[in-house]
C-alpha cells in the first residue's frame, strides 16, 4: 500500500456495471518528501492515477491506496480495478532517523 | 520479500474492515548497506516493530489475506520479521 493525497474526481457518464457502488479519485501518490509534512498541492509534480474508493474520500483528503492483483481482492465478480483505496489516514507520525 | 526499516505509523478510522484492528506501518525500503531505496510503503505489523528497527516484509497477498482471515482484503505488505542482523561481504 501506498499514501495518496486525493486532488481530484473522476466523474463517468457510462461505465462498466462493475463499477457500480464506487467513485474514481484523482490521487498524487506521496513522496518522502510528502510523509515528513511537505506542503499537499493540488497539482503537484509527478504522475498522478486513478483510484476506485467505495469509503467516500473527499478531495484534499490524504487515502492509503493499493494496487496490483489485491486491488481488485475485495469484489465479487473479477473487475478490472488497478487501485483499490482501502483506507482514509487521520494521522501520520513519520520520523526518519536523522 | 525485502528488507525495510520502520520510520512511523498512520492512523485511520475508516478503512476496509479488513484493517480493523491491524497496526499500520510507514517502511521505508532499504538496500543491503541499510541505504533507502524508493518511497516509503505501508506494512501490516503484526510483530509490533519498534521506531527505526528493521523488518522483513512479506508482499504476500494471499498470506496476507489468511493472517486478517478476510479472503476480500486489500491488504498485501506485512511484517514477516524483526531483523536482528545481517551479513554482507
Amino acid at each position: 500500500m501506498r499514501l495518496g493525497h486525493v486532488i481530484g474526481r473522476v466523474t463517468l457518464s457510462q461505465q462498466d456495471p462493475a463499477y457500480k457502488g464506487g467513485r474514481f479519485l484523482l490521487v498524487q501518490p506521496f513522496s518522502r518528501e510528502q510523509f515528513a509534512g511537505a506542503p499537499l498541492l493540488p497539482l503537484a509534480k509527478g504522475s498522478s492515477l486513478v483510484v476506485y474508493d467505495n469509503l467516500g474520500a473527499g478531495v484534499g483528503h490524504v487515502i492509503a491506496f493499493t494496487e496490483g492483483a489485491e486491488a481488485s481482492a475485495p469484489f465479487d465478480q473479477p473487475t478490472p480495478v488497478d487501485a483499490f483505496n482501502a483506507a482514509l489516514v487521520d494521522k501520520i507520525f513519520y520520523t526518519p532517523p536523522v | 520479500m525485502f528488507l525495510a526499516r520502520v520510520d512511523g505509523v498512520v492512523i485511520a478510522t475508516v478503512s476496509h474492515p479488513s484493517m480493523a484492528g491491524h497496526r499500520s506501518i510507514i517502511c521505508q525500503p532499504i538496500d543491503a548497506e541499510g541505504r533507502d531505496e524508493g518511497p516509503p510503503v505501508l506494512a501490516i505489523d503484526p510483530l509490533g516493530a519498534g521506531q527505526h528497527e528493521r523488518v522483513l516484509i512479506s508482499t504476500d497477498g494471499s498470506h496476507t489475506r489468511a493472517h486478517v482471515k478476510d479472503p476480500k482484503s486489500p491488504l498485501r505488505n506485512i511484517v514477516m520479521g524483526l531483523v536482528d542482523a545481517k551479513e554482507t561481504d
